[in-house]
């Protein structure tokens, strides 16, 4: 194992929101707490009202995600890179524009979901 | 990135210890038979070792972006391969030192899975072992220059995230597998997180890599893992996992499905439509008022279902019945009525939108509307079409009387794609440039081009498509792509903003439609006319042994006017609710004791439809279905008591000459059906009998070819028996037997009928007179027409041959219209070509009456002209047991063949276009010439030629040839002119009807129905084709 997880979340109802940018599933509190382990730019623990922009209740499936680098739906899904923990397999929302354009600043790459 | 290094050597020994393994292995020269799963390993180690080297080197100072840079390196390096590949296994065939090249096919093996068949794979890395055993010294090497090679900044990577390079991503053999685990029901997620846990917790004790929760898929996790035993493992001493079932492998194609969810990323804004999921509510059409997002919450307003007697002694405490048999239907809320029953009704005022809402026991309500705040959970917004009868309701109480369906536009949200075609007239309904209409250009995506064509503005428009609709005219001929009505075809008789009213071709009702769910085509169907064994107006017996016909098709289910004589009762059926269809031939007797059979007409003369007239189509026990096409409800049919009616087969001539009663204002000139009066009724003398006698009188002597003679009855009840024919009618024949006389078929008789005689001409000229629909016939009356001037009645004559000619004339136009027809849907018209060689003898067949006079026909006359209305009943009849007696005719390939696939097969349409046209006839001194009309001209013994009315003077018209009038100048008889039957488009003069006069454009035609705009006032009239000539200007 390659790396520190990320935090695992604590519950597993509605307040779980997921990274808008990296998927990273954990609940409200987590992320107001820590903020994103893959997305620290947010920097939501500064500034927690951030993280209704940068995160969603509106997501579709969870993967724990043990071994991002040797696995296969890590690599499908595109979170090989990011730290392990428990992800979204969709989120329903995208970034606002100044959250993306914030990502182009951090030089950090945003793949918005694709719409049906 | 030491920290990391270490970690993967502590935590990790299975690793390395791997990777040692390989390296042996591969000193024996790559001839490793089973170990496949170690292999694999093996090898993704391998990689993993490369790319964690990479970061290392590159990114020690940080830590942070460790992780992504390393898959990064790993995407980028797939690309590379993926190019070389072919290269590189040739390259490495003959020249192992290749190492570079080998390194880079390396990689891209491992990434870049999904692009080979697993076999080609397993060779491939056979020679890729074997590079790596001869050079095993220059691994560092490798990695260095694979370092050099990838050490650019690392945005560049999937700049791009496309679905090409998603394919690349897609599992193979080597990458780990899904297994398919069981687990409680509601705790997937769970699972899925307890495991993450238990892996932080235990560390690389287990080996498992991901698990997956899906949101849709209940009682199961997915978990990937190299081999199902390393599943058991983990999996073992979780709570809600099920350990002792079974583990199921998710096939390797349908690994990405497990993962591919849709993200339901829809816009659920104001005023979207979406449907209730659950309760009592479920399936019921809401608009959106609010969302709250964060909450997950959504505020709809939907029409309440509400039991007010209910939900008074519910909020007065008393009990109330607990068994919710049924829903209350949806209703608005009726405050007053409300506040009668004593309810608490509290108003107050929303503090967010400042609105006042009126509070019943927490329920709030405004107009009428039931607000409600659900869970997004509880609603359905994808895919939601509101039907048009929703939308109705759901405006009520708007009473803005404006009729425009508020959110329309986010109807548009559910269109499909390439809802816009190249060449769709459009409207803009929103934003600046709202009412300019123009023609689509070119699609792309959600931006649509649009031609204007008008100044000032830029050709082509880009607008967004969600501000533009289909946009249609009265008289295009449209096709129902979507919504209830899928599958219709009809014209566009009204537009009404974005509801369109067509006539629908099938039923010849008006249905609305939104424009949206139209596109032009000239495609006639004749929609669903058929579930199961059932078809459109079939006789059919229902479950509870009450019967009607099926008048109209919706969903899996019939419209049934049932057989209720008092009133008319509709009923939607479902198939299964439907017991057999009823084809019996019954004969009842009407008020008058005759003979009612199927097809013969009826006049009904007491009850609700009193004075309604038309031929019979269905008999059962005792109610007679009697079809007229003037009788808009019900897809035109009247159920009414045998005993109600009267056959008027043989009242026609006098009624109509008494003129102007009841008959001829339903310009119903129906002939008598194929039942003859028998000689009963002969003495009982019903209503007009003797009228009737006349009428056969005149044309007497031309039915007989078969009278009398003796004929042999070969199919039917009567079958063998033989008897004298005593009577000819259409296709029936009735032929006395031992003293009874009998109705069979025509074709139920052998008759010795080989032979050919004029007078069976003549006969024929009846039968054909009676069957309009099958234009090939007309070839026959060449030949009958030197008989009739001999041996018939002139008066007869006089009358009858221009009658006929008209009649004819609706069909003579519609011939090039088929030929669009086939052109829009070649499939469907495998009949026309047989069809159309029909039409030009219809026009020869008048060409040999001249100076008929038949303009100075007496009003009486067209009893008799009424003839061809036979249709109504002989088409059904169309093979004749004469054809073989004719032979050459072309009548009965097209006559049987064109029943199905015309449009003129359909039921109504033998009637239309002479019905339509009695007024015409009925005003029958009318001239139809007119100057600056287009006519051709058959002189006898001249090729006919076009030419222009330029006077009408004592029945004699100035005709100038050529199409546009520029030639000579002859004197014609109208007998010898011919209108030139107008196309779409052209500007048409109205010969006839109220309208006789005016000029205007025909801009659609219907059958025998031409869709005409009257240039004076822009009114759009149906007229008959037959009084439209084309209009050319002086």
């Amino acid at each position: 194992m390659g790396e520190v997880a990320a935090q695992i979340p604590t519950s597993f109802g509605q307040e779980l929101r997921a990274c808008l940018r990296c998927r990273l599933v954990k609940t409200y509190d987590q992320f107001r707490d820590s903020g994103c382990e893959n997305c620290p730019f947010f920097k939501i623990d500064e500034d927690p009202e951030r993280i209704v922009d940068v995160t969603t209740p509106n997501f579709n499936g969870t993967i724990s995600m043990m071994d991002p680098r040797r696995s296969w739906a890590a690599r499908w899904l595109r979170i090989g890179k990011f730290a392990p923990g428990c992800y979204a397999l969709a989120v329903s929302e995208t970034l606002s524009e100044d959250m993306q354009s914030l990502c182009q600043e951090e030089r950090v790459q945003y793949i918005p979901p694709k719409r049906i | 990135m030491p920290r990391h290094r270490e970690e993967d050597d502590d935590v990790d020994e299975d690793y390395d210890g791997l990777e040692l393994e390989e390296e042996e292995e591969e000193d024996e020269g790559g001839s490793r038979g089973g170990g496949s799963s170690r292999q694999k390993r093996g090898r993704s180690s391998f990689f993993d070792d490369y790319a964690e080297e990479d970061s290392q080197e590159e990114e020690d100072d940080d830590d942070e972006d460790y992780g992504s840079r390393r898959g990064g390196k790993g995407a980028k390096r797939k690309k590379f391969s993926a190019a070389r590949f072919v290269d590189d296994i040739a390259d490495q065939v003959d020249d192992d030192d290749e190492e570079e090249e080998d390194g880079d096919g390396e990689d891209g093996f491992i990434v870049d899975t999904g692009t080979d068949l697993p076999d080609e794979r397993v060779d491939r890395r056979r020679y890729h072992d074997r590079g790596f055993d001869e050079n095993d010294e220059d691994v560092d090497d490798l990695e260095r220059r694979i370092q050099e090679r990838f050490s650019r900044p690392q945005e560049d990577y999937d700049e791009e995230a496309t679905d090409v390079e998603q394919q690349a991503l897609l599992p193979s053999v080597r990458d780990p597998k899904l297994w398919m685990v069981k687990c409680a029901i509601g705790r997937e997620r769970e699972v899925a997180v307890c495991l993450m846990q238990k892996f932080i917790d235990r560390g690389s004790d287990l080996q498992i890599r991901s698990v997956v929760a899906l949101d849709h898929l209940k009682n199961y996790i997915y978990v990937e893992a190299d081999k199902e035993a390393h599943v058991k493992e983990a999996i073992k001493g979780m709570r809600n996992i099920y350990a002792n079932q079974k583990i199921l492998l998710v096939p390797i194609r349908e690994m990405t499905d497990v993962l591919s969810v849709e993200s339901k990323a829809i816009d659920l804004s104001r005023d979207t439509w979406v449907r209730m999921k659950i309760g009592t509510y479920k399936g019921d059409l809401a608009k959106v008022v609010d969302v709250d997002n964060v909450r997950q919450r959504v505020t709809v307003k939907l029409i309440p279902r509400i039991d007010l007697q209910a939900l008074a002694s519910k909020l007065d405490g008393r009990e109330v019945a607990k068994k919710k048999a049924f829903v209350p239907p949806p209703r608005f809320m009726n405050i007053d009525e409300a506040r009668e029953l004593h309810i608490r009704v509290e108003r107050r005022r929303d503090p967010m939108t400042g609105d006042y809402f009126e509070n019943i026991g927490g329920m709030l309500f405004k107009d009428g509307f039931m607000y409600k705040t659900v869970s997004l959970k509880s609603i359905i917004a994808q895919n939601v079409t509101p039907t048009f009868d929703e939308l109705e309701k759901f405006n009520k109480p708007s009473e803005n009387g404006e009729g425009d369906f508020g959110g329309l536009s986010t109807l548009f949200a559910n269109r499909k794609k390439g809802h816009f075609m190249k060449g769709d007239a459009v409207i803009v309904i929103k934003g600046d440039l709202k009412n300019l209409k123009g023609w689509v250009e070119k699609v792309d995506e959600e931006t649509v081009l649009i031609r204007s064509g008008l100044k000032g503005l830029p050709d082509p428009l880009a607008v967004n498509e969600k501000e533009l609709c289909k946009y249609f005219e009265p008289g295009n001929h449209v096709k129902v792509v979507s919504g209830t009505h899928e599958g219709a075809t009809g014209m566009v008789v009204k537009v009404d903003q974005h509801v369109l009213i067509l006539l629908s071709d099938t039923t010849k009702e008006h249905v609305r439609v939104f424009a949206d769910h139209v596109v032009e085509s000239s495609e006639v169907t004749t929609g669903v006319t058929k579930i199961g064994q059932f078809e459109l107006h079939d006789l059919v017996l229902l479950d509870n042994l009450s019967f009607g016909v099926t008048i109209r098709l919706e969903n899996e289910a019939f419209q049934v006017l049932k057989g209720n004589p008092d009133r008319p009762e509709v009923a939607l059926v479902k198939l299964r609710e439907i017991k057999c269809k009823l084809d019996r031939k019954i004969s009842v007797q009407d008020r008058y004791k005759n003979v009612i059979s199927v097809n013969d007409d009826v006049r009904i003369i007491e009850g609700p439809s009193k004075g309604k007239q038309g031929p019979v189509k269905h008999i059962y026990k005792g109610v007679l279905f009697i079809y007229d096409r003037h009788h808009l409800e019900h897809a035109g049919f009247i159920c009414a008591k045998c005993t109600s009616c009267v056959v008027v087969g043989g009242s026609r001539s006098g009624a109509n000459r008494n003129g102007g009663d009841s008959l001829s204002r339903f310009s119903n000139f129906k002939a008598p059906a194929p039942v003859p009066p028998s000689p009963r009724r002969f003495q009982r003398g019903g209503t007009g009998y003797n009228a009737r006698g006349r009428g056969r009188g005149g044309r007497g002597g031309r039915d007989d070819s078969l009278l009398g003679t003796t004929v042999k009855i070969r199919l039917g009840p009567f079958k063998g028996y033989r008897g004298p024919v005593v009577e000819v009618k259409g296709d029936s024949v009735r032929v006395e037997l031992e003293m009874k006389i009998v109705t069979v078929d025509r074709n139920a008789i052998s008759d010795n009928v080989a032979v050919t005689t004029p007078s069976r001409d003549t006969s024929r000229y009846s039968m054909g007179s009676e069957t309009p629909m099958h234009p090939s016939r007309t070839p026959l009356h060449p030949y009958m027409t030197p008989m009739r001037d001999s041996g018939a009645t002139p008066f007869h004559d006089g009358m009858r041959t221009p009658m006929r000619d008209r009649a004819w004339n609706p069909y003579t136009p519609m011939s090039p219209p088929r030929d669009n027809w086939e052109e829009g849907n070649p499939g469907s018209w495998g009949t026309s070509p047989q069809y159309q060689p029909g039409s030009p003898p219809s026009r020869a067949y008048e060409a040999p009456t001249p100076g008929s006079g038949w303009a100075s026909t007496p009003g009486g006359s067209y009893s008799d002209a009424g003839t061809p209305r036979d249709s109504g009943s002989a088409y059904a009849n169309a093979p004749s047991p004469y054809l073989p007696s004719t032979p050459g005719q072309p009548m009965t390939p097209s006559s049987a063949s064109y029943l199905p696939g015309t449009p003129g097969g359909q039921p109504m349409t033998p009637g239309t276009g002479l019905d339509v046209m009695s007024p015409v006839i009925g005003g029958d001194a009318e001239a139809w010439f007119m100057p600056d009309i287009l006519v051709e001209i058959h002189k006898a013994g001249e090729d006919s030629e076009v030419g222009v009315i330029r006077d009408v003077s004592d029945g004699t018209c100035k005709v100038s040839l050529g199409s546009s009038g520029e030639g000579d100048t002859i004197l014609a008889l109208p007998s010898e002119l011919e209108i030139v039957p107008p196309r779409k488009n052209d500007r048409v003069k109205i010969v006839g009807g109220q309208y006789r006069g005016s000029i205007g454009k025909l801009i659609g035609i219907d059958g025998s129905d031409g869709i005409v705009k009257i240039e004076d006032n822009l009114d759009v009239k149906i007229l008959d084709l037959a009084i439209l000539a084309k209009f050319v200007q002086p």
